[in-house]
């Protein structure tokens, strides 16, 4: 496994004054963070993504010794689990903020923004609880701070508006990598890649790296190959180029710049891959690998995304065992689990109403009483014992029979 | 358009009203020089409309400072300025001539 395979991670800022662009907002953040006494204990950092929020929260925290405790969108972020894991984090100072190395906890929470649906009901409402009654400063940041479920977000917290970052600071950065990492780049070329990127550094890197790192040069006939800068590559399109890589890094900046869920894209592949590899060793080979993406994806859990290379690098190499074996196939997408998820939703629903109702006579929870008594209601029920049972459950007679048919599904 | 410099500029004399509101959009003013500066960022925009109107001009916008070389330049020479869709903040960039001399971030 190549350490740094990725420029945007060996060239990511660890000091506030290396990130690039958006000096006055820079200013403000860290003004709020080295305040003694902050009008509001939180702050929002907002802008389009790839401006640099996430990084200077991260170069700040290293260079004034905090810890980040950090909560991402693709953590379920309802109200209980916002209070599981940022409750306890906000309520207490840590001991060793009396020693000069540490200032403590700071919690972060990326992409609020994408806190929707019913996974993540009262998740707003639980972040504006833990930031009123927060001991340590809470940083918050997205991509659209004008959405109407964020207002009460912004009602508790400074606003700090990040911004695209100019051609000319893209051009002056994509320089000093092409100098570290020795190669011999035209100035169009450069100039290109910048204005592709749309203000994106880390797009402008990713380019960057995959069109000069193997040869060392870069000229602006290299450039031609640059598509528009696409956000938002659906699943299909992730899966296909991701099978389709011809190099590991080709995989491994596809991955990077997709904005697919981790979960559902290592089930995705998870699928597909027999379809890809026909050769038994070869597919054995691709699933060691997703399988150790799949460990370090359990590894990042919540915050520790420094581990998303590694996460990267194992799914690109389950995409280039052989690159020469590709043949065009159709995928199976969405995934098998999530597809079955849905066919059996109306089933797993009766049967979490009825354990709801047995757990309720009973006094257990509806996973013991899904566990410990529904196999028993069955028998009574398929015994012909319905009367009473159905009676003192309350069960209606479309859950009876759901509960006599069970075994069929 | 006209180019201010965001550390200090001066400005004609202007109603009460307007000199509250410039100070609530973000500008900083001192007795002793009879100069405005940009304190808070937060509302850039209506900041420059408003003092686009009282200096009766279509467009306003601030200085640039080069992050290469320190100095400050107007966005009027920069080829990039047509598609910048950031004219007026952040304040920070790099100057044409440092960009021209190939001059690299530390």
């Amino acid at each position: 496994m190549k350490e740094d395979l990725l420029w945007v991670e060996k060239y990511r800022p660890k000091k506030i004054s290396d990130v690039i662009g958006n000096e006055e907002a820079k200013a403000a953040f860290v003004e709020w963070l080295k305040s003694k006494r902050r009008s509001k204990k939180a702050v929002l950092l907002y802008g389009p993504p790839g401006v640099g929020k996430t990084t200077i929260v991260n170069a700040a925290a290293n260079e004034f010794g905090f810890k980040v405790i950090e909560m991402n969108a693709s953590d379920t972020r309802s109200e209980k689990a916002i209070q599981a894991v940022a409750g306890p984090a906000t309520a207490f100072v840590a001991l060793d903020t009396f020693s000069s190395e540490s200032k403590g906890n700071i919690l972060f929470m990326d992409e609020v923004d994408g806190i929707a649906g019913n996974e993540d009901r009262g998740g707003v409402s639980a972040i504006v609880k833990i930031v009123e009654e927060s001991r340590v400063p809470v940083i918050m940041a997205a991509n659209d701070p004008d959405l109407e479920k964020l207002r009460p977000l912004k009602k508790v917290s400074t606003l700090v508006r990040f911004q695209q970052v100019r051609i000319p600071l893209i051009i002056a950065m994509l320089r000093k990598i092409s100098h570290r990492e020795h190669i011999e780049a035209e100035f169009e070329a450069l100039e290109r890649i910048a204005q592709n990127s749309g203000g994106d550094v880390r797009s402008a890197i990713n380019d960057l790296q995959s069109l000069a790192e193997a040869s060392k040069t870069l000229t602006l006939q290299d450039t031609v190959t640059l598509s528009a800068r696409n956000r938002d590559i659906s699943m299909d399109e992730t899966l296909r180029r991701y099978f389709s890589a011809k190099s590991l890094l080709e995989a491994s900046i596809l991955l990077s710049r997709s904005s697919v869920d981790y979960d559902d894209l290592l089930m995705a592949v998870g699928d597909n891959l027999p379809r890809r590899y026909s050769d038994p060793e070869e597919l054995a080979e691709a699933y060691d690998f997703v399988s150790r993406a799949d460990m370090f994806r359990g590894r990042i859990g919540t915050e520790n995304w420094h581990l998303l290379k590694y996460f990267y690098n194992s799914m690109s190499e389950a995409a280039a065992v052989s690159p020469e074996s590709y043949k065009p196939f159709s995928f199976i997408s969405p995934p098998i689990r999530i597809i079955t998820l849905f066919w059996t939703k109306s089933k797993r629903t009766m049967l979490d109403c009825i354990c709801g109702k047995i757990g309720q006579r009973c006094h257990v929870s509806r996973a013991s009483a899904k566990q410990d008594f529904v196999p028993y209601v069955k028998i009574m029920l398929t015994k012909k014992i319905t009367e009473p049972v159905v009676s003192w459950l309350g069960l209606e007679p479309d859950e009876v029979e759901f509960l006599t048919k069970m075994n069929k599904f | 358009m006209v180019v201010l410099n965001k550390k200090a500029f001066r400005l004609p004399r202007v109603e009460k009203e307007n000199f509250i509101l410039l100070l609530r959009l973000g500008l900083e003013y001192s007795r002793e020089q009879g100069t405005f500066c940009v304190a808070s960022y937060n509302n850039i925009e209506k900041l420059t409309d408003t003092i686009a109107e009282i200096l009766n001009v279509d467009d306003v916008t601030f200085a640039q400072t080069c992050i290469l070389c320190g100095k400050d330049f107007p966005c009027t020479g920069c080829k990039y300025a047509d598609s910048c869709t950031t004219k007026n903040l952040p304040f920070h960039c790099v100057c044409p001539q440092c960009l021209r001399e190939g001059k690299t971030l530390e």
